[in-house]
Parts: structure tokens; C-alpha cells; sequence
């Protein structure tokens, strides 16, 4: 099925944008930003003016909403809940980790926040009450080249019951939300780059993560091998596992650049990748065919992307830009596990 | 019985055993005898001798460029600071990285220079410059750091090698390696280590035994020494000179094996080259080698330069961190100099890849050790990093305050020719804020 991607607005930032989150059945974007703050920004207004929520003391890398809350998490290790309507903050648990916060994810029915950081353990907390549910421990905290390893990205499956973590060196790990206990893992060894010989030093790693409707399938992104590491100048590239049976089923590159984002088409098996290098793009890709449907450029590297309620339109996130693009001829890709 | 009198005539038996014993006990020939240097230099007397009065040097040399930013300047909560939060010293008012939390506590040795302006952001053109000191005249290739304290402090008729180069990444090696002796000539080169923490071609063959080679040694040593006998030669003194360090240098092989150490010494460096290499240029710094540089590529960050710091500068922390204590608790800190320096630094923009580009204009090294005044900050950059506001030095000032700091005065001439050549250019001046 054709696409046509249109963009319908960009608005330019002097920040770089880590984080978007939406709420629902609006044009307010909740924006974790370089300069440490959570921007309110309704993108709908002509000259769109973000209100500030202050709170942080570094780079906010995770934005997320439950029921009437935002929660944000930043590198300064803390977990931050806002009123919406007050912009204020009403818990903040101060060292929720004890090193740079990578990103969120809240569960399908909202009342379990994911949080994954560079001290390699992955948090369960309640939405509601703040309290810590689980520790998932169990990445490496070293690289097999002796350096500190980071824990990028988490995400729920749609029936809640799961969870996947991705780290620098390419292993994802799948938990049991209710137990905490690891059920499954992958490897994307591919997504890590070390190179022993020139720079003697590392890229890469597994950025994005997204099951499928049915949760049985995962895909994992990041970017490809890369000849030199001084800079993301390789090929941005999606593996699709089945989790379970720690099969990989397809695999795909795109533009040069590493992928950010991922998302599955609720309906009908198209896979939606965005992130950059020098400059941003975008991919749907059918899982079921395993072919390219459209893929195409994107005026800023991209950092997170979210969606409307009837897929029409994406939202996405990035160095100095904030875009806004429809989709003609799309399924519907909702919000889930984001 | 053995007489022990040689002359060459055969009413004067040579005895093989007395032959060696006397050639032991002579002048100049005792590395010969035990060809471990570091055995040789570990007697109290001599290694209390050095320890006074040996000034040494180990740069670490973060090839590619580090960024100040991630490391002794930090710009926390500017929009060029990026994510790290920066972390309050030992000593009040001194703040570095939040990546650095070993040197915070050991800042008392190290003075911080904020205010280089170098001008020049090409790999190859800052790295001679910046391992010069200056720019290279035509017709006059100036000696880089290494020979230079080579000759200034390297000891006549050493047994170990002047000037040592660890460099094991391919990308920018050839910017530093080999070393440039320029015009002192090759005597001052550098032994470069880059495929090997071991030097090459220098073991003896196998079919040659110990004693056979020392053996080898004290008859050249003997002809040589009956030749010379009523002439005067300079090169005669620099031919044998030649093969005292040819026997020196095959004989510090040891001091590369750095698995002749503890392994709770070897466990403090850590498991990294980078690491490694800088426990065997304390062994070396301890053995007499005035100049060693240990190179840490490749910091060129111009995408992902967080995480590439997050990766790297905790190994600088560490390793930093440790050859200070191990140099210090073995009494050599007092006359090591060691320098964190590179081609240039970063800059404070942040491209869309989340990097930094390469940056002169307000970068940073450090100084610790020998003749420094520790604890120490010069110059200052705007609140952005984009330029420099108080103290701006150059590559010239860095190298007067270096030569200072060894107790070399950095005003003296050498010669080429008839021209007089200053080891720095006249009215370079140190800088005194950040010497002891």
C-alpha cells in the first residue's frame, strides 16, 4: 500500500530534543530537551510557545504519559512526576538511578512505568504511587573491551505482560513484567561496533526496540557495522526476532544513520523506523513481505517520534526541529507501550 | 694457577672467567654484567641517586583530541555543555568533569591550563605542532619534545633507550610516529612502540647463549679498548657509545614486560592497552628513560561524542589516576613530569550527531609533577568554551613551561651550523602561575 508523507509544519528550537510524548487526542507535545527542561508545546498554535517545566539538572532523555501525568527521566538519575495543569512537579525520586538515565516506557494500561539506565538496571515503578515493583538486573555493566557499558532503551508489549531492554553491545533482554524475571533474549551484535585496530573504541548499540501486535515478534535497531567510529557514518539497520524462540526472522538497512525509533503497525504488519546521522529519515517496512514500503528523509536527526490516534499523523523529535507530517494511505498505528 | 694479567701474549693466559670478572668490574661495562637494567638501577645507592635527581617526563598524548568540555573545563548547564555535570576537587574552587571523579581527588598535583590557542585544527598540522612547540621553519626541522629531553636529560653512555613512543591504534599514528629528532639528529629518535608493547628485532638469536654474548661484547670491548690506546677519536668514543646502548637497549627488555609486575600493580592499571602502557612507562621512567609518551587514540569524536567520553575519559581518570599514586608512592612524582596534551581540543557546538568538531581556539591540557604547582588553574574561557578571556598561551608558552619545569632552560641555544637556535623563540615566557 503506498504512502505519501507530507510535512506539515517544522518549528525550529535552539535545543536538541530527546523525548516526545502526546497527549491524547491533542496537538500538546511534551518535550525532554539539552537544555534540562520538559517543554509543553501545542504544535496546532501558529507561532507555538513552549511552557517550561523545571526540574531537572541535565539532558531530559525520557518523556512519557500516565493518565493525567508526565513522568520524566533525565542523566541527573531522576524520575520526575508533573501536574499537567499546574506544571509543577509532585514527586521527583531523587536517585532513581544512580547514573544517566536512557529512556521510558509506560505500559499499555498505564500504571507501570519502565525506566532504563546506564547503571545497567532497568526499573519497574508504579505509576500511581511511585513505588519501585522490580529491578531487572542482568546486563553487563563492562564491555567484553573492559569499558562501562550503557542500557539505551526499553519497551512494553501490548498485552503488558512484557518488557525488552537493549544495550550497548547488542543484548536484549525479555522480562516477565508481573515477576521480573528474564523469560527471553536476543542478540544484535551487528548494532555494536568495536574497533580494536584504528580507534580503539566502541559505537553503536541497541537504540530502539518494538514488538509486534501479537508480542511475538521484536525488532531491534540501532546501526550497522561502521568502518569508523568517529561517527554514525554506517548503515542504520532493523533485525526482527521471533523473541521466544531467539530466531531472527528479517532483517533490513536503510540510510545511512542509526534508527532511534520503532514502531508496529497495530493492524497490519508494517514496521515504522525514524532516527539520523547527519540529517534524519524515516522507514515502513513490511514485516510480512519483507520489503521496503517507503522510506524517505526527515530535516533533523530524530530522537523519538510519536503518533495520533488514527496514525494520520507523526510527530517527531529531534536536533533543533520539531516536525510535524501526515501520513495518506496509512493502517492505523496507535499509541501503545510509549 | 689463573693469572689475571692481559696483554695478548700467550706467556699471558686469558682465563675466560677472569676475563669476564675484570671486564665486570670495569668503568662503563657494568650493564653488561647484569643486563637487567632495572636490577642494575634497584641497588639503594643508585636508585636513590636517580630518584634526587633525574628529571623525567611522560606525556599522554590523547591523540585525535579530547574534549575540554568532557574533562578539565567543563561548561555544566551552558547550551555548548552537554550533559555532564561538573564535579568540585580537593581543591576549592576547582571543578573538572563529573566523568573525572579519581583526578578530583588527586588535583593537588596537577595544574589545568584552560587557555591554549592554537590555532591550527588539522590532525596532522597541530600534532607537530603541538609535540614541537612550534611551527617548522623551511630548511629547519625543529626536534620534537621527546629528543629534546632526550638530549637534555638522557645520561651519557645510558643504558636504556632516551625516548620510548607507545602508539598502538593505527588512526594518527604516523601524525606522532616515528618521532622527530629534527635536527639533533637521529641519536635522539624515537624507539616506537606500535604493534608490540615488547620492542622488535631487539633479542638475541637463539643460537647465541648468554654467556657467549657477553662474551662477544668483552672482546669487541677489549680490541677496542687496545686500539684506542694512544689515539683519540670522537668517533671511536661514539662507536663504542653505540654499542654500549645496542647491549642497553637489548637488555631493557625487561622493562617492557610489564608482567614482571605484581599482579595487584598490574590490577590497579587495569586491563586496557592504554593502561598497560602507562605501567610500563613507569617501569621505564624508573630505569632512567627521560621521555616517554604513551598515546591514547582515537578521541575524534565528531558524532556520539558523549558516549565516546563517557567510554574514554573514565580509562583517563583511571590510568592518570593510578600512575600518579604508583609514581608518587615510589618517591618519582617529585621529578616526573607528566602531561595530558593533544593536536587540540573540541568544540562547544554540538552537531546534529550529537558530536563535536575539532576546536583550537580554547582547549585545555595538564601539568603534574615535577616542578609544577599543583592544585593550580591558568586561564579561562568564555562561559560558552568559544573563546579564550584570560591567559591565552600558545603551543610556545606550553613548551617553556614544560622545559622549565624539568629545570631546562628553555633559553638556551643549540646550534646548527653557526646559527644559534633557542629551544624556545625569544621572549617566550613559562608560565610562572602554574610552576612550583
Amino acid at each position: 500500500m503506498p504512502l505519501t508523507i507530507r510535512t506539515v509544519k517544522e518549528i525550529n528550537r535552539r535545543d536538541i530534543l530527546f523525548s516526545v510524548a502526546r497527549l491524547p487526542r491533542s496537538s500538546r507535545l511534551f518535550l525532554g530537551s539539552s537544555d534540562f527542561k520538559v517543554h509543553d508545546l501545542d504544535v496546532s498554535q501558529n507561532n507555538p510557545q513552549s511552557r517550561e517545566l523545571v526540574g531537572h539538572t541535565s539532558y531530559v532523555t525520557g518523556v512519557r504519559l500516565a493518565g493525567q501525568s508526565l513522568i520524566s527521566g533525565s542523566y541527573d538519575g531522576k524520575l520526575i512526576w508533573w501536574d499537567l495543569e499546574n506544571r509543577r512537579a509532585t514527586r521527583t525520586i531523587e536517585s532513581a538511578h544512580r547514573r544517566w538515565i536512557r529512556g521510558l516506557a509506560v505500559s499499555p494500561d498505564g500504571t507501570k512505568l519502565a525506566s532504563v539506565a546506564d547503571d545497567m538496571v532497568c526499573r519497574l515503578w508504579n505509576t500511581t504511587t511511585g513505588v519501585k515493583l522490580h529491578d531487572l538486573a542482568g546486563h553487563a555493566e563492562r564491555t567484553p573491551n573492559h569499558f562501562r557499558s550503557m542500557l539505551y532503551v526499553c519497551v512494553f508489549s501490548a498485552d503488558g505482560r512484557h518488557l525488552a531492554t537493549g544495550d550497548r553491545v547488542g543484548h536484549v533482554k525479555i522480562w516477565d513484567v508481573g515477576t521480573g524475571r528474564q523469560v527471553g533474549s536476543v542478540e544484535a551484535p551487528i548494532l555494536y561496533t568495536w574497533d580494536g585496530v584504528q580507534r580503539i573504541r566502541s559505537i553503536g548499540g541497541v537504540r530502539a526496540l518494538a514488538f509486534s501486535p501479537d508480542g511475538r515478534q521484536l525488532a531491534v535497531g540501532g546501526v550497522g557495522r561502521i568502518g569508523n567510529v568517529d561517527s554514525v557514518a554506517g548503515p542504520s539497520r532493523v533485525e526482527v526476532f521471533d523473541w521466544a524462540r531467539s530466531q531472527r526472522l528479517c532483517e533490513f538497512t536503510g540510510p545511512q544513520g542509526i534508527v532511534n525509533r520503532l514502531q508496529f503497525h497495530p493492524q497490519n504488519d508494517w514496521l515504522f523506523a525514524a532516527g539520523g546521522g547527519s540529517n534524519g529519515f524515516f522507514m515502513f517496512y513490511h514485516t510480512a513481505r519483507r520489503a521496503m514500503i517507503q522510506q524517505g528523509n526527515l530535516p533533523m536527526h530524530v530522537h523519538d517520534v510519536t503518533f495520533n490516534e488514527d496514525s494520520s499523523t507523526f510527530y517527531a523529535a529531534g536536533h533543533n526541529k520539531v516536525v510535524v507530517a501526515e501520513i495518506r494511505n496509512s493502517g492505523t498505528i496507535g499509541e501503545r507501550g510509549a | 694457577m689463573v693469572r689475571k694479567i692481559f696483554c695478548g701474549s700467550p706467556e699471558h693466559p686469558i682465563s675466560r672467567r677472569g676475563f669476564l670478572g675484570t671486564l665486570a668490574a670495569a668503568a662503563g661495562t657494568a650493564a653488561f654484567a647484569d643486563m637487567t637494567a632495572l636490577q642494575v638501577l634497584g641497588t639503594p645507592a643508585v636508585s636513590a641517586d636517580l630518584r634526587r635527581n633525574q628529571k623525567r617526563c611522560i606525556l599522554l598524548w590523547l591523540a585525535g583530541g579530547a574534549s575540554q568540555l568532557e574533562t578539565w573545563d567543563p561548561k555544566p548547564g551552558a547550551v555548548t555543555g552537554g550533559p555532564f555535570a561538573a564535579i568540585q576537587t580537593v581543591v576549592p574552587g576547582i571543578h573538572i568533569s563529573e566523568l573525572m571523579p579519581k583526578m578530583a581527588q588527586r588535583i593537588r598535583h596537577t595544574a589545568i591550563i584552560r587557555s591554549l590557542n592554537t590555532r591550527n585544527g588539522d590532525h596532522g598540522g597541530g600534532s607537530r605542532l603541538m609535540m614541537r612547540g612550534r611551527a617548522n621553519e623551511a630548511g629547519l626541522a625543529y626536534p620534537d619534545l621527546g629528543a629534546v629531553l632526550a638530549r637534555e636529560l638522557g645520561r651519557p653512555g645510558s643504558p636504556v633507550p632516551d625516548y620510548v613512543s607507545f602508539y598502538s591504534a593505527t588512526e594518527g599514528r604516523y601524525n606522532v610516529t616515528p618521532g622527530s629528532p629534527g635536527f639533533l639528529g637521529a641519536r635522539y629518535g624515537s624507539m616506537d612502540l606500535t604493534t608490540s608493547m615488547v620492542p622488535e628485532n631487539i633479542r638475541r638469536p637463539s643460537g647465541i647463549s648468554d654467556q657467549d654474548h657477553l662474551a662477544r661484547a668483552g672482546l669487541r670491548d677489549f680490541l677496542s679498548r687496545g686500539f684506542e690506546r694512544g689515539r683519540s677519536s670522537d668517533s671511536l668514543e661514539s662507536h663504542n657509545q653505540a654499542y654500549q646502548r645496542v647491549h642497553g637497549i637489548m637488555a631493557s627488555e625487561r622493562l617492557f614486560d610489564i608482567s614482571r609486575e605484581p599482579q595487584r600493580i598490574r590490577d590497579q592499571y587495569g586491563p586496557t592497552l592504554f593502561g598497560q602502557q602507562a605501567l610500563a612507562a613507569r617501569r621505564l621512567v624508573e630505569a632512567g628513560v627521560p621521555f616517554v609518551r604513551v598515546g591514547r587514540a582515537w578521541w575524534d569524536s565528531h558524532g556520539h561524542n558523549f558516549e565516546t567520553h563517557e567510554e574514554l575519559v573514565p580509562e583517563l581518570d583511571h590510568v592518570m589516576a593510578t600512575l600518579l599514586d604508583d609514581l608518587e608512592a615510589r618517591g618519582l612524582l617529585q621529578n616526573t613530569l607528566v602531561i595530558t596534551l593533544a593536536e587540540f581540543g573540541r568544540t562547544p557546538n554540538i552537531n546534529s550527531q550529537l558530536g563535536r568538531d575539532h576546536f583550537a581556539s580554547a582547549w585545555s591540557c595538564t601539568l603534574s609533577g615535577c616542578g609544577i604547582r599543583g592544585g593550580s588553574v591558568y586561564g579561562r574561557s568564555d562561559p560558552t568554551g568559544n573563546r579564550v578571556i584570560d591567559g591565552e598561551v600558545g603551543a610556545p608558552q606550553i613548551f617553556a613551561t614544560i622545559y622549565r619545569a624539568l629545570g631546562i632552560n628553555h633559553h638556551k641555544n643549540y646550534h646548527v651550523g653557526s646559527r644559534p637556535v633557542p629551544l624556545t623563540d625569544p621572549g617566550t615566557q613559562p608560565i610562572r602561575e602554574v610552576l612550583a
